[in-house]
């Protein structure tokens, strides 16, 4: 059980349980997304990463989530359920991250294709309200983790 | 809030072994009361980025402890601060937390109980179900000079696995050890067990 993108290993999250955390909440979070008509994860974003692009962008997506979209996610008035997969969400995502070291010595349109597209991703969330945003950002983990899998090693 | 009249639970500590997580508190003591207890937890990213956000444990919130089973709280491999408190009716005590944050890396793993058997000529071993985070390396040899040792991964719980096939008169023993997948750590080797083959050795 280990994620592979392309050169970076991290060992020591299962995947099952991250799918069963946003599992027992997705319903509700989805359901404060009214914005249906815009995807932040879209296919320019996900569609035919290669390995070596890989590491670059799940670094890049998983600190913008940590950093942006998880930061200011929770209030106390959240529901325990919520509290209890957000942790799990963000404790592992934060373990993913800290193990993430892309190479340095990778060709630069390597890291720049990668770039490229994060920046999509990031201009689409900058042009909603900030707590829209984070909500439809929040909602899409799940898209999050199925091209996650497309990495993992059972 | 109700105002805080009642001492607070002390000498919080926790108990880990084998992924399971135990976590315990000296009793408040109020003559002929029942005390109920409430414990929280947060992990590291909470920590450093909504320190005010706590999460209500799963199994303890409340409990009469004063102990509570934490396991199911504690999902990334990462520090986790932990409070309790104390109420009775509208009186609550102040949040106690655990000195130390803990960290589900500092479990202590204990060799697995096996039971090695023999279906016939087969040698079958049963390995106790510790849970889905575990996995078994199993070494296998046959008890003579320079005895070759095999190892089969084995990960499924509970029940008995085919190791080898093996030779009249011949004796095989077994040892195994845990590994834990989340934690990236193995268990001491169990006591090795062997059992003999009824029956000649036949010719060469």
């Amino acid at each position: 059980q280990e994620f592979r993108f392309g050169p970076c290993r991290v060992q020591g999250v299962a995947l099952q349980e991250l799918r069963e955390a946003f599992w027992t909440v997705k319903d509700t979070v989805q359901a404060k997304d009214n914005i249906t008509s815009v995807r932040l994860l879209r296919k320019e974003v996900l569609q035919d990463v290669s390995d070596a692009e890989s590491c670059y962008l799940i670094r890049a997506l998983l600190k913008f989530y940590l950093n942006t979209v998880f930061k200011n996610y929770l209030d106390e008035a959240a529901d325990v359920r919520i509290r209890r997969s957000f942790s799990t969400l963000a404790n592992n995502f934060f373990v993913i991250a800290s193990k993430l070291q892309p190479s340095e010595d990778e060709m630069f349109s390597i890291s720049e294709s990668a770039r490229r597209r994060f920046l999509l991703f990031q201009r689409a969330f900058k042009q909603l309200d900030i707590q829209a945003a984070q909500t439809k950002a929040f909602g899409e983990v799940d898209i999050l983790l199925t091209w996650m899998e497309k990495f993992y090693e059972f | 809030d109700g105002v805080a009249v009642l001492p607070a639970p002390q000498n919080l500590s926790v108990q880990s072994t084998n992924m399971k997580h135990l976590l315990t508190w000296s009793p408040v003591i109020v003559p002929g009361e029942i005390i109920y207890y409430f414990v929280e937890y947060q992990g590291e990213y909470e920590s450093l980025y909504m320190s005010h956000i706590w999460i209500p444990s799963s199994w303890c919130s409340p409990t009469e402890g004063p102990a509570c089973d934490i396991t199911d709280d504690i999902t990334a491999t990462v520090p986790y601060n932990l409070r309790v408190r104390a109420t009775l009716g509208s009186q609550t005590s102040a949040w106690s937390t655990l000195q130390h944050p803990f960290n589900r890396n500092s479990t202590i793993l204990t060799p697995p109980v096996m039971e090695v058997t023999k279906d016939g000529f087969h040698l079958v071993i049963k390995l106790e179900d510790l849970g889905p985070q575990f996995e078994f390396l199993v070494a296998y040899w046959r008890r003579e000079p320079d005895a070759k040792e095999h190892v089969k991964v084995v990960r499924s719980r509970g029940i008995p696995v085919h190791l080898e096939t093996m030779e009249p008169g011949a004796a095989y023993c077994v040892k195994v050890r845990t590994f834990v997948k989340a934690i990236g750590r193995h268990s001491p080797f169990s006591q090795a067990e062997c059992v003999k083959v009824q029956g000649e050795a036949l010719p060469l």
